[in-house]
């Protein structure tokens, strides 16, 4: 519960003398913390880099000031808080008791008696909230603290006043996708009966240990939120339908919170918290009430001086010690940090533990991997899922919707409702996006606006297109023209078309075969090189690579070819200004003149321990002339790109399944690749692997702007210094 | 625990008094005074303890410091020994603790048989691992155990010792629990091993029925053997703490119960009394004249 402080973390905060940390999220961290008069609290301070950040600055006062709404009878207590100082910090008590995740965790479903309890405390404390015009809008398991006096309502990241202006418009689809409202699922206004709508839920898996709409992909749960019957398979009959009725899809069927609480408190005979909860969720408080009074563990010291350069860029909060992992389903935790308990966060960032002044002896010869400068917690696509910049910012799909992220800090500054990747390109900075298909009427491009995400008025009306066709595609925006692929309006004929966002107008228009698939769009990707378009297309099933060229001026088609390729089709077109590459069989370059092969590189190469498999070589990636890719199981080969000559191959790597699906990255030290041990940095310069950053990453994207790589997983994105 | 009163020292050492341990309902039978304090810089939470009034203080720091060499698990540890030859306390770094006397309280009254085995073992473990160095603990009571969510820790040590010199009766004597002290030791006689386990029994009896010297049917039938057999007025048909231990708990490995690193199962009205103390001590503020 209690870790190590930092060496760069501050000595006190406010009055505060901090002792340990408690954890630190995308906003800030949590420390636990005492006055002089020895009254100990739990202190959440605003990273120092955000401190600067108005919009976060604002989103912090309202968080300390819902937070005292709450009180500390149904909440963690506000002891004292500071929103206006230079690092913005809020003192609560210390929340003695698990977060119900945990609680379930440890002790399974709980009685009917204790879910009648918890239940109806927690909708008391809901009302005290709504009465005074605050909405939580982030309830679920993790967020309900379980203590001896009853459930304590916490985090109030995303809480906000009834009917007040969304702040940032991050609004949407904020929450955690499990125990939305439909309404809130659907981004409309969540309100009181939102509140109610996600306690059941909760309750729900207090119950049952499972959420009403299970748990899995973010995209299907919030359709099973917003259409599906909730399971309630688990739950105690006696308490079904009461709790039907909370989950009523419509706000205005849903009880309200008194009468929540009383038809919860019926039938649970007046009994105090403690009397109902089971064995292993006291033996869960009693650890907590004992370990905070344990001698907190020492400051680490700072790293030795050959490691700066790898830490000096992390940010006080990033941790190098394991902390607790977001719980699954989160859509959105990137402010989420919670004031009064703990819980949070930061997965494990390399798999160590500890790493205090043990060890140093024996690795400070050897460079580690960087600390994180920031966690997005999100859960992200199966394709398509780079990282792209837009505006003075990044956007990243992730589960149904396309995130805005802030560069700098990692958090979330909006969320735009577009399901569907194909459905978005970049032209530059800027993000061009298909009008949504629900509502109907002809196709229209319009500009995503990199502030808050919106959708701007159409700069072109395809009235040929089908604009309620979900599969109709944007492949990429070039000299102020859009290239796209998309259904005519009158037939099922598909055309890939070229559109002037000057004027608005089509310029061209070719027929192309109609897609195979009712839920893919025809094509891959498609890119602009030179005056040519290269559009790739795979059909489920065999395993090859079409690609067609056509020409930008006027749409003909230059020539076809369909490529043997095995393992993950490319999401992009690895190109230069001569050549197309592909890593599969082998290394290969195609010239965009004539679809001719430049140079194949890899027959015939011995490629170690991968032999069997078909794919031998790895996406590529190209960076200065050079072409990178995995090399079977052996490491990362460099290729050059005019010649397909060998510039060097990486030395003594043992042991790995190399990732040959996700392509690598290139800095200006290192290039990374993935495998089935994390993220491995290898030495342009030597050519060997000098750190591993433990992980389960699936793509890499390097950003060359603001040298960082952004590393994303299932449930999380973060950032690390590109070096 | 209990607010402070007028005549309670407001400073002890170089600690500021925070709140009573022991509430003045359950003061009788307490063989010394206990108060939460804490360092007047904030840093330091402790329990500080302090001879009764009308007692030789110069008896009682002596077994303090006894107390002070013990290093067996299952016993409260003196860490701090100080003040003067007419006004000596000792302290201990603070963690959520209950006298048994606090737990029946928060209970509502005598615990489920499993509790009272779980408590027991621990304690009689305890007490066998001090026999075998011969050391006598000499102070049993539900006021001297304190239960933390860990298990129970023997306080008080030499209580029995410190209150009388050896040779006087102690019958009746402020400090002691009449039901805890052995036939042979009421009467003045030596206080030993088997007066440790007549009291131990004593202390079981009372977390079954709330009584230190119950009726006999009062007793639960499983426990009702062991306990008589503790409370036996004949020192030589005590048990041992050995074999104590193997009837509350069967099984059990020597050497595991007192120092185990698992939250004990306890009632959820006890958990709840001992998190509310940390909470309260957590929340608690030193008044900045005192500081």
């Amino acid at each position: 519960m209690l870790s190590a402080l930092l060496h760069d973390d501050p000595h006190s905060v406010g009055p505060y003398r901090l002792l340990a940390r408690l954890g630190s999220g995308g906003m800030g961290t949590v420390y636990l913390a005492r006055t002089a008069g020895g009254r100990t609290v739990a202190v959440k301070v605003l990273h120092q880099r955000l401190a600067s950040d108005a919009v976060l600055r604002t989103r912090f006062r309202l968080e300390s000031d819902a937070a005292r709404v709450m009180g500390g009878r149904y909440g963690a207590g506000v002891v004292d808080a500071d929103p206006s100082a230079p690092r913005p910090w809020l003192a609560t008590e210390y929340v003695l008791g698990p977060p119900l995740d945990d609680a379930v965790r440890a002790a399974g479903p709980l009685p009917e008696p204790a879910v009648r309890v918890l239940g109806a405390a927690l909708a008391e404390g809901l009302g005290r909230l709504h009465g005074s015009e605050v909405v939580h809008r982030d309830l679920k398991p993790s967020n309900v603290m379980v203590t001896t006096s009853g459930p304590k309502i916490i985090d109030f990241g995303v809480a906000h006043a009834v009917g007040e202006e969304r702040l940032t418009h991050a609004g949407g689809a904020l929450g955690t996708p499990a125990f939305m409202s439909p309404e809130q699922a659907a981004d409309l206004e969540h309100g009181a009966a939102g509140d109610v709508f996600a306690l059941a839920g909760v309750l729900v898996f207090a119950a049952s240990g499972h959420g009403p709409f299970g748990s899995g992909q973010a995209t299907d749960l919030l359709y099973r939120v917003r259409y599906a019957e909730p399971d309630l398979g688990g739950v105690p009959p006696a308490l079904v339908p009461v709790l039907i009725r909370c989950l009523d899809k419509d706000p205005a069927r849903r009880p309200t919170t008194a009468e929540l609480a009383a038809a919860l408190a019926e039938g649970s005979g007046g009994r105090r918290p403690a009397d109902v909860l089971p064995d292993a969720v006291l033996r869960e408080i009693s650890r907590r009430a004992e370990g905070v009074w344990r001698e907190p563990p020492h400051r680490l010291p700072p790293p030795p001086p050959d490691m700066l350069p790898h830490t000096v860029q992390a940010g006080p909060a990033m941790s190098r010690r394991r902390l607790f992992a977001v719980t699954a389903g989160a859509v959105v935790a990137g402010a989420g940090v919670t004031g009064g308990g703990v819980w949070a966060w930061l997965a494990n960032q390399d798999g160590r533990d500890g790493g205090g002044g043990t060890d140093h002896a024996n690795v400070s010869k050897q460079a580690k991997p960087p600390a994180r400068l920031w966690t997005f917690t999100i859960r992200i696509p199966a394709d398509h899922a780079d990282v792209l910049s837009v505006g003075s910012g990044l956007a990243m799909p992730a589960g149904i919707v396309l995130c805005g992220v802030n560069a700098e800090s990692g958090v979330l500054t909006w969320q735009a409702n577009i399901a569907d990747t194909w459905r978005y390109a970049p032209g530059g900075k800027t993000l061009y996006a298909l009008r949504d298909a629900d509502e109907g009427g002809s196709a229209a491009l319009c500009e995503i606006d990199p502030t808050d995400g919106s959708l701007g008025e159409p700069l072109a009306e395809l009235k040929d297109f089908a604009g309620d066709e979900a599969r109709n595609q944007v492949l990429c925006v070039a000299e102020k023209t859009a290239y796209l692929v998309a259904r005519a309006a009158s037939a099922s004929n598909w055309y890939v078309c070229a559109v002037d966002l000057s004027d608005g107008r089509v310029r061209w228009r070719t027929p192309i075969e109609a897609p195979q698939d009712e839920n893919r769009p025809p094509m891959l990707c498609g890119s602009v090189v030179g005056d040519r378009l290269v559009l790739y297309r795979s059909d489920s099933g065999l395993s090859f690579l079409r690609l067609a060229v056509h020409g930008i001026s006027d749409g003909k088609q230059h020539w076809t070819l369909s490529e043997p390729y095995d393992g993950a089709p490319p999401d992009r077109v690895v190109h230069d200004e001569r050549h197309l590459y592909f890593g599969a069989a082998a290394l290969k370059a195609v010239r965009i003149t004539d679809g001719e092969t430049a140079w194949r590189f890899g027959d015939l190469r011995d490629v170690g321990d991968s032999a069997g498999e078909t794919r031998l070589y790895g996406a590529p990636v190209l960076h200065d002339g050079v072409l990178y890719a995995a090399e079977g199981d052996r490491g990362i080969v460099a290729v050059d790109a005019a010649t397909g000559t060998v510039n060097w191959l990486e030395k003594n790597l043992k042991g790995r399944h190399l990732n040959r699906d996700a392509p690598p990255a290139v800095g200006d030290k290192y290039v990374y690749s993935l495998d089935d041990k994390g993220l491995r940095a290898v030495d342009l310069r030597t050519h060997r692997a000098v750190w591993t950053l433990a992980t389960d990453a699936s793509v890499l994207t390097a950003d060359h702007d603001r040298d960082r790589l952004y590393v994303r997983r299932e449930k999380e994105t973060f950032a690390l210094p590109l070096d | 625990m209990e607010g402070l009163r007028q005549d309670d020292p407001a400073r002890i050492g170089e600690f500021v008094t925070l709140a009573r341990l022991d509430a003045e309902s359950a003061r009788h039978g307490v063989p010394e005074r206990r108060f939460l304090a804490r360092s007047s810089d904030g840093a330091r939470t402790v329990v500080v303890s302090l001879p009764l009034p009308g007692t030789d203080p110069g008896r009682w720091a002596a077994e303090a410091q006894w107390a002070g060499r013990l290093t067996q698990p299952g016993f409260w540890p003196v860490t701090q020994l100080g003040g003067s030859a007419a006004f000596p306390w000792h302290a201990t770094p603070y963690r959520p603790l209950l006298p048994l006397t606090a737990v029946l309280a928060a209970h509502g009254g005598p615990l489920p048989e499993a509790t009272v085995r779980a408590i027991g073992a621990a304690l009689a473990e305890t007490l066998a691992s001090a026999h075998v160095l011969g050391l006598v603990h000499g102070g049993i009571s539900p006021a001297s155990v304190l239960l933390t969510a860990h298990g129970p820790l023997l306080s008080c040590f030499g209580a029995t010792r410190s209150l009388a010199p050896e040779g006087l009766p102690r019958a009746g004597l402020p400090g002691l629990e009449p039901g805890c002290l052995a036939p042979e030791a009421a009467t003045g006689g030596p206080v030993d091993a088997a007066g440790d386990v007549h009291a131990l029994g004593a202390v079981l009896a009372y977390l079954a029925t709330g009584h230190t010297v119950p009726e006999r049917n009062e007793v639960p039938a499983g426990l009702r053997p062991l306990i008589a057999a503790c409370l036996s007025r004949d020192p030589a048909g005590r048990p041992a703490p050995a074999r104590l231990l193997g009837e509350l708990a069967p099984g059990a490995a020597y050497g595991t119960l007192t120092a185990g690193t698992e939250p004990l199962s306890l009632p959820g009205r006890v958990v709840a009394a001992l998190s509310e103390q940390a909470a309260w001590v957590l929340a608690a503020e030193l008044p900045a004249e005192v500081r």
